[in-house]
C-alpha cells in the first residue's frame, strides 16, 4: 500500500486535440487527476467518425483492431486510445448557449482548464482568461496555442509536421545528400506536452501558496525552440547556420546507423572517445582497415567518417542487430538496435520493468499498451482505466459533478447534448 | 505582484550534460533556486562541448553550457572525497529536490543513497535520471542521444524508405527527456508538499521516449491492434505533399485532397484548372502521375516566392503549409521578436548574446531576465561560508581538491 496518486482530487477540463495538449492531459491523468475530456456529438476530435467504406473494404482502415472500424469506430482508434487512458469523456453541444453555460458550470467545479485550439477558436468558445476566471477565480487556465496569444502569427494554423518545419527541425535533420523533401514527419514539438504538464503542476503549487488562480500561456513553438538551443547559440555566437546534419554529430565518429542482417534491421553505434573505438575494433576482431591512419584518432575518424561508415556497414551487414548491440555494450560502447514496434513489445528489459500493461476496452478488446513513463518509489502506479468511450462518463459528470436531476438529464439527451454516438452529420 | 510558482524551492543539481541541466533550467525559470554541483577543475562535461563562442574552446565559452545553465549557481565539489560527501549531506538539510543522473548504484557507493539522504531530510524528493532505469537488463548499458532514441523513439519510421533511418536533430531527444523529468519532478514534489514525505523518482531516457506521444505510442498501439509495423516515407505519391523548393529555401505542404486543391489553385491564380482533368476527377487526383504532373506546374510557381510570402499567402487562403525555417530565419522572425521571446543575457566571458526565451509564460507574475550561467565554482566560497566553514578551512579544502 503506497501513497495515493499525487493529483488525486484535482479536476481538469480538457479541450485538447492533436497532440501536444492530449499528451499533457495524459500525463496529468496518469498521475491521478480527474481529467474530463470535453467532447461534442457534432464535432469529432477523435479523427474520422466514420472511415470511408472503400478504405475499409481494402483493409486500409488505419489503426483499428484487426483493421475493423466496427460499429463505433471513434472508440476503437489506436491514435485516441493510446493517450486517453485514465481520462473521462463528457459530450456537450458547445455551439449552443446552453452548452456554453454547461461548460461554465464545469469550469466553476474544476481546478484546471487545458486547451490547445488556435486562439480565434478558443475565444469563440470562451476558453480565455477573462471568461474562465469569471467562472472560477481560482482556476488555472493553460492556453496552448502554436504561436501565442498575440503576435503576427497568433491565429496561424498549423499541424505537427508544419511545426517541425517552422521551428527549424526539419532542415537540420535532413539527410546530408538530399533535399528535405519526404522525410516522414516526426513530431517532437508535440512531445512538449510533458513540459506543459510540469507547468500545470507549477500552477497548482502557486495556487496552494497564494490561494489564487493562474493564467499560463504555453506556446508549442516557444517550448520547442530551446530544443535546438545549441544550434541557436551557434548562430547567435558565431553566425553559423546548420542544415542537413543527418545522423552526424559534431563531437563523435562513428556516429551512425548501420544495416544489419534481415529486412529493415538496423543498429546505431557511437564512439565518444578512443576507449569506445578500441572496444569497437575488438568486437570487430581488429580487421586490418582499422589500422588505416585515417582512423587513428578521434579527429581523423571524424574527418573520414563517410569512409569509416562504409567499413562498419560492411561488418554489420551479416550480423544480428541485437548481437551487435549486446556485444558492444558488454564493452561499454553506446550502441542501440533500431527498435521496431515488435522489438519493443518483446524487449526483456521493458518486460522486467513492467512497462507495457494489458488494458481491456469494451469496444476495442484487450491489448498491451505503453504504460506509465516514470516510477515513484512510494507511489505505485498503473493504467487505471481504458480510454473513455465517447460520452461514457456523461451520467457521472452531469448528475454527480454538476447536480442535474434525472429529468434535466433526459432533456439534455433529447436536446442532443448527451449521447454516445456522433450525430449523422459528422464525417 | 505574486512570486514565481517555485520561488524558494531549493534544488541541488548533481547532474551534467543535457538532460538533468535542462530539467533544472525549467525549474529555475519557474523560480527555483538551483545549486549546481560540478567536479573541481573540469566542471560539467558540457563545458567542454561545442559550439564555443567565437570557436574558442574554453570552460566558460561553451554555447551549450551557457544556454543550459542560466539562473543557476555553481559549487565545485569532489563527490568521491569523504568531506565532499559530508558537504552534500549538509546541503541536503536545506534541499527540497535533488536531481541526479549518475549510473544506478553510484551514489549508494558514496553513501549518498536516497535511503541515507531521506533520513537526513524526510521531505527530500530525489530525482534519479538514467539511460534505461534503476533496474533491468540494460541498466548498465551506455547511451548517447542517437543510440537511446534508436531504441526508445520512432527512428525506424523516421526518414525516407530508400535511405537509412534518421535521428532527431542535435540533442532534441535529450531535451524531451529533460521535459519529462521536469513533469516527473513536479509529480513527486507535489506529493511531498501534500504528504510531508518525499520519495525517489526513477525515470529513464529510454522509457521517456517509449511512452512519448510524438508518434511512438501511436505506432506501438497500432501494432498491438493490427500487427502492422510503421515505415519510413515513400517517394512523393501525393499531390503537393512534403517540402518543396521555393525562392529562398523550402516550403512544406502536407495535404493533397480535394479541399486543399480548391484553396491552393485560386491562391496560385489557376482556379480555372479546377474544372479540367485530371484536377476535376477525385480518383485521378490521388494517382502518383497526377502528383508528378502537378509538380511541373507547382515548382516553377513556387520558385517565384519566398518562404515568408508563401506563408502569408497560405494563411490567407486557408492552405495548410509552412516554411522550412533555418535557425537564422527563426532568430530573425518578426513574430518572436514582436513577442519579445529572445533574451539578451550578458555573460562575463562572452558579453551580451541572444538566448531562447522562457518555454512558458505565467501571466500576472513579473519575471526578471535570467542571470547568466555561472562561472565554474563561482558560488563555492559563499556556500561553504554559509555551511560554517572558515576561510582557512575553505583554503585547505581547495588545496586538497575537495572543492
Amino acid at each position: 500500500m503506497g501513497k495515493k496518486l499525487p493529483l488525486e482530487g484535482i479536476r481538469i477540463l480538457d479541450f485538447c486535440h492533436i497532440w501536444v495538449g492530449p499528451y499533457a492531459s495524459q500525463l496529468l491523468a496518469d498521475w491521478g487527476a480527474e481529467v474530463i475530456w470535453v467532447e461534442s456529438r457534432y464535432h469529432s476530435v477523435r479523427g474520422q467518425a466514420r472511415p470511408n467504406p472503400k478504405t475499409v473494404a481494402q483493409g486500409q482502415a488505419f489503426g483499428y483492431p484487426d483493421k475493423e472500424p466496427g460499429d463505433r469506430p471513434w472508440n476503437r482508434s489506436a491514435n485516441i486510445n493510446r493517450h486517453a487512458r485514465n481520462k473521462l469523456s463528457i459530450t456537450v453541444d458547445n455551439r449552443t448557449e446552453k452548452g456554453r453555460d454547461i461548460v461554465r458550470q464545469l469550469m466553476a467545479k474544476s481546478d484546471v482548464i487545458l486547451e490547445n485550439q488556435v486562439p480565434v477558436t478558443a475565444e469563440r468558445y470562451g476558453l480565455t482568461w477573462d471568461e474562465a476566471s469569471k467562472a472560477n477565480p481560482q482556476i488555472i487556465l493553460m492556453n496552448m496555442p502554436a504561436f501565442g496569444l498575440d503576435g503576427p502569427y497568433k491565429n496561424y494554423r498549423t499541424l505537427g509536421s508544419h511545426m517541425e518545419a517552422i521551428s527549424g527541425h526539419q532542415i537540420i535533420r535532413a539527410y546530408p545528400h538530399m533535399d528535405p523533401g519526404q522525410l516522414s514527419d516526426v513530431f517532437p514539438a508535440d512531445a512538449g506536452g510533458a513540459a506543459a504538464a510540469a507547468a500545470v503542476m507549477m500552477g497548482l503549487v502557486h495556487r496552494k501558496r497564494t490561494g489564487q488562480g493562474l493564467h499560463i500561456e504555453f506556446v508549442t513553438a516557444e517550448n520547442f525552440i530551446p530544443y535546438i538551443g545549441d544550434f541557436v547559440m551557434d548562430y547567435t555566437m558565431n553566425g553559423r547556420v546548420h542544415q542537413h546534419e543527418g545522423n552526424q554529430d559534431w563531437s563523435m565518429a562513428p556516429h551512425q546507423v548501420y544495416k544489419c542482417l534481415g529486412d529493415e534491421q538496423w543498429v546505431t553505434i557511437a564512439c565518444r572517445n578512443d576507449h569506445d573505438w578500441n572496444a569497437l575494433c575488438q568486437v570487430m576482431e581488429n580487421p586490418t582497415w582499422t589500422n588505416d591512419p585515417r582512423f587513428s584518432d578521434s579527429l581523423s575518424r571524424y574527418q573520414n567518417r563517410l569512409a569509416l561508415d562504409e567499413y562498419i556497414s560492411t561488418w554489420t551487414a551479416d550480423k544480428d542487430k541485437f548481437w551487435v548491440m549486446d556485444s558492444l555494450q558488454a564493452l561499454g560502447v553506446p550502441s542501440g538496435a533500431v527498435f521496431n514496434e515488435k522489438d519493443a513489445y518483446n524487449d526483456p528489459h521493458l518486460e522486467e520493468r513492467r512497462f507495457f500493461e494489458d488494458v481491456s476496452h469494451p469496444d476495442a478488446g484487450t491489448h498491451s499498451y505503453p504504460g506509465i513513463q516514470w516510477k515513484l518509489s512510494k507511489t505505485p502506479n498503473k493504467i487505471r482505466r481504458h480510454a473513455p468511450q465517447l460520452g461514457q462518463d456523461n451520467e457521472y459528470i452531469y448528475k454527480e459533478v454538476l447536480g442535474f436531476t434525472a429529468k434535466e438529464y433526459e432533456k439534455l439527451v433529447s436536446e442532443g447534448h448527451i449521447g454516445m454516438e456522433y450525430d449523422e452529420s459528422v464525417p | 505582484m505574486a512570486d514565481l510558482p517555485l520561488t524558494g524551492v531549493r534544488v541541488l543539481e548533481l547532474s551534467s550534460y543535457f538532460v538533468g541541466p535542462y530539467t533544472t533550467r525549467l525549474l529555475a525559470d519557474a523560480g527555483a533556486d538551483v545549486l549546481k554541483i560540478e567536479p573541481p577543475t573540469t566542471g560539467d562535461p558540457a563545458r567542454h562541448e561545442g559550439p564555443f563562442f567565437h570557436d574558442e574552446p574554453d570552460l566558460e565559452k561553451s554555447g551549450v553550457f551557457l544556454f543550459l545553465n542560466t539562473n543557476k549557481r555553481s559549487v565545485t565539489l569532489n563527490l568521491e572525497s569523504n568531506r565532499g560527501q559530508q558537504i552534500v549531506r549538509d546541503l541536503i538539510k536545506e534541499t527540497d529536490i535533488i536531481v541526479e543522473s549518475f549510473p544506478p548504484g553510484y551514489l549508494d557507493k558514496l553513501g549518498l543513497s536516497y535511503k541515507t539522504l531521506s533520513e537526513i531530510n524526510p521531505n527530500l524528493v530525489m530525482v534519479s535520471i538514467t539511460n534505461y532505469g534503476q533496474n533491468g537488463k540494460y541498466k548498465d548499458y551506455q547511451g548517447v542521444d542517437l543510440t537511446l532514441w534508436a531504441m526508445g523513439g520512432a527512428m525506424i519510421s523516421s526518414g525516407h524508405i530508400d535511405e537509412y533511418p534518421l535521428k532527431l536533430a542535435g540533442r532534441i531527444a535529450s531535451f524531451h527527456v529533460g521535459s519529462c523529468v521536469a513533469a516527473a519532478t513536479m509529480t513527486a514534489y507535489w506529493n511531498a508538499l501534500l504528504s510531508d514525505e518525499g520519495e525517489q523518482v526513477d525515470i529513464s531516457f529510454y522509457e521517456s521516449w517509449m511512452g512519448s506521444i510524438d508518434r511512438r505510442t501511436r505506432d506501438l498501439l497500432v501494432h498491438a491492434y493490427t500487427g502492422e509495423q510503421s515505415q519510413r516515407a515513400f517517394p512523393s505519391s501525393r499531390l503537393a505533399s512534403g517540402a518543396y523548393p521555393c525562392k529562398d529555401g523550402y516550403f512544406h505542404f502536407s495535404n493533397g485532397g480535394r479541399r486543399f486543391l480548391d484553396r491552393l489553385l485560386p491562391m496560385m491564380g489557376l482556379e480555372h484548372l479546377a474544372n479540367e482533368p485530371p484536377w476535376n476527377d477525385p480518383v485521378a487526383l490521388v494517382q502518383p502521375e497526377s502528383a508528378q504532373e502537378f509538380d511541373a506546374i507547382f515548382i516553377p510557381w513556387l520558385l517565384e516566392y519566398t518562404k515568408q510570402e508563401l506563408r502569408d499567402m497560405c494563411q490567407e487562403a486557408g492552405v495548410l503549409g509552412a516554411p522550412v525555417n533555418t535557425v537564422e530565419d527563426i532568430v530573425n522572425d518578426r513574430h518572436f521578436i514582436e513577442r519579445e521571446y529572445w533574451q539578451t543575457i550578458d555573460h562575463p566571458a562572452t558579453g551580451p548574446l541572444s538566448y531562447p526565451g522562457f518555454n512558458v509564460r505565467f501571466h500576472g507574475i513579473e519575471r526578471p531576465n535570467r542571470t547568466p550561467a555561472p562561472l565554474l565554482g563561482a558560488d563555492t566560497n559563499g556556500v561553504m561560508e554559509h555551511l560554517g566553514y572558515s576561510p582557512e578551512e575553505i583554503g585547505l579544502l581547495r588545496h586538497q581538491g575537495v572543492i
